[in-house]
């Protein structure tokens, strides 16, 4: 562990992780309410679902510094009595200050310019498929919370059964923040892409958070286990 | 009950600021709300006083503005329990409500409109060339793919909105994005007073694939040059439209002045 590239991957983990671990408490309050459903021989329902919302709220007062948003989307057909449904709660800043934390209501709407296709997107449907969990972006929340972001989402699967995702999101500039102050004076440039060989992190103008990058040159470079991310510090 | 939410619902109950003739603007955002289908048919409206403070506008105002809309055939109100006003979605009334606003606007708003478009929408398709992923690039083959199938009117337009904001989020600016859902809002409301032939919309539909081919291509010159020319275009097609319409109105106009006239004499 001497490379910079293998320091700087060690930060980015610690960082990611520590989302995940917000959004594990998150997965495992949906799994929860799911088998107390099941435990009185009834299918999960929309009160079920709002029942999360306290301590959601909770977890997002606590997370404030690291997500914007957090929640739970649910397999559409699912609930015995909605078709689909979201708990998602977003706390933003207004003027520099924590703002009262607001829910996110998107378009469910199949017809409209603005519907939020979120069975679609693939923050759902790779953990969905894969069973594992998932981080996408960065990527314009076009129809959603119309932000640059991060999502970090983790399958909720009871008993073979796909029950929904839980997630959050992070805005590329807050994790930047994060990886920045615990990057500290390490000496070299460190470029983070995902595999789509968008940027996700980066300590030089030369390369854009957002903006895609060849890092077939890069020596020393470092492969994420999940996500699959590669942190590379190029000469 | 709620106000709807959504990045395209909250434009449209956000306030107006057009300054004057406001029942007019509130006519012309809940019309193009309803020809995008942000609000659909049957969606009951929020009451009259959540939608005149959402909307900044006078209670008064407000119901000048549904009374108009009532008469255009775009809300039906209903009394009694369960009452209220509802949307009406009539494509007639749409056409009629844009071709009204073709021939208000002046040829200098639709260049104004056509310059804004050509900044924003080039420069995403530039910037798309740059950064677009490869999923990025393939959702917007398929949408191309949707809007070939799609049967009317109303709805092509829709998918092709949609489009070109999917080229501002591939763009990854958050800020282009919301500058193009509001371009389209706007051009929601004068594009259903022009049609299209099917030979025009497939000769359109080719000429988005070609833009989405040079993205591919990762060639941002020529993706920005292929979005400006179809602005250009579709903004040429918009002011031959005006003064059309423009021109009809007179003379209708001078038929029905000089018929008490005639009568007369």
């Amino acid at each position: 562990m001497s490379a910079p590239a293998d320091q700087a991957a060690l930060v980015i983990e610690s960082v990611v992780e520590r989302v995940f671990r917000s959004v594990a408490e998150v997965h495992d309050g949906l799994l929860a309410g799911y088998r107390a459903a099941g435990a009185r021989g009834a299918r999960m329902c929309d009160r079920d679902v709002t029942a999360l919302r306290e301590p959601l709220l909770a977890l997002l007062a606590r997370e404030r510094e690291v997500a914007v948003g957090m929640g739970v989307i649910v397999a559409p057909g699912l609930l015995a009595d909605r078709p689909l449904r979201m708990e998602w709660w977003q706390a933003d800043e207004a003027a520099g200050r924590p703002a009262e934390p607001v829910m996110l209501e998107v378009d469910l709407n199949p017809a409209s310019v603005g519907f939020y296709d979120y069975a679609s997107a693939e923050w759902f449907t790779v953990p969905r498929r894969t069973g594992r969990r998932h981080v996408v972006g960065p990527y314009v929340d076009v129809h959603g919370t119309d932000r640059y972001l991060l999502t970090l989402t983790l399958p909720v699967i009871a008993d073979g059964e796909f029950v929904g995702v839980a997630g959050a999101d992070v805005p590329v500039a807050r994790f930047e923040t994060l990886v920045l102050r615990e990057l500290g004076d390490l000496a070299a440039d460190v470029v983070v892409v995902n595999p789509e060989d968008r940027v996700v992190f980066s300590t030089s103008a030369r390369w854009l958070a957002g903006s895609r990058a060849d890092l077939s040159g890069a020596a020393d470079v470092h492969a994420l286990p999940e996500p699959h991310w590669r942190v590379a510090v190029p000469h | 009950m709620r106000l709807p939410a959504g990045d395209a619902r909250r434009a449209v109950f956000a306030p107006l600021d057009d300054g004057a003739m406001r029942s007019e603007a509130v006519v012309r955002r809940l019309g193009s709300a309803i020809g995008l289908g942000i609000i659909v048919d049957g969606e009951q409206l929020p009451s009259e006083l959540q939608l005149a403070a959402s909307l900044n506008v006078s209670t008064v105002t407000l119901r000048d503005a549904l009374s108009d809309l009532r008469a255009r055939g775009l809300v039906a109100t209903r009394r009694g329990r369960g009452g209220g006003s509802f949307v009406v979605a009539s494509e007639e009334a749409l056409t009629e409500l844009s071709r009204g606003r073709l021939r208000e606007l002046g040829s200098t708003d639709l260049r104004e409109l056509g310059d804004v478009r050509a900044a924003v929408s080039g420069t995403a398709a530039r910037l798309a060339a740059e950064r677009a992923a490869d999923s990025e690039i393939e959702r917007l083959r398929e949408t191309l793919g949707r809007l070939a199938a799609a049967p009317g009117g109303t709805e092509q337009r829709r998918i092709e909105g949609r489009w070109f904001i999917d080229i501002a989020a591939a763009a990854q600016s958050v800020r282009l994005t919301r500058e193009e859902i509001e371009l389209q809002f706007e051009l929601g409301q004068l594009l259903w007073g022009t049609e299209r032939t099917e030979a025009e919309l497939a000769a359109t539909i080719a000429d988005h694939h070609r833009v989405v081919d040079a993205i591919a291509a990762r060639d941002p010159a020529t993706s920005r040059r292929l979005v400006e020319e179809h602005v250009a275009a579709v903004t040429a097609q918009l002011m031959d439209a005006h003064v059309r319409l423009t021109r009809r109105g007179h003379r209708r106009a001078d038929h029905t002045d000089a018929y008490p006239e005639a009568a007369g004499s």
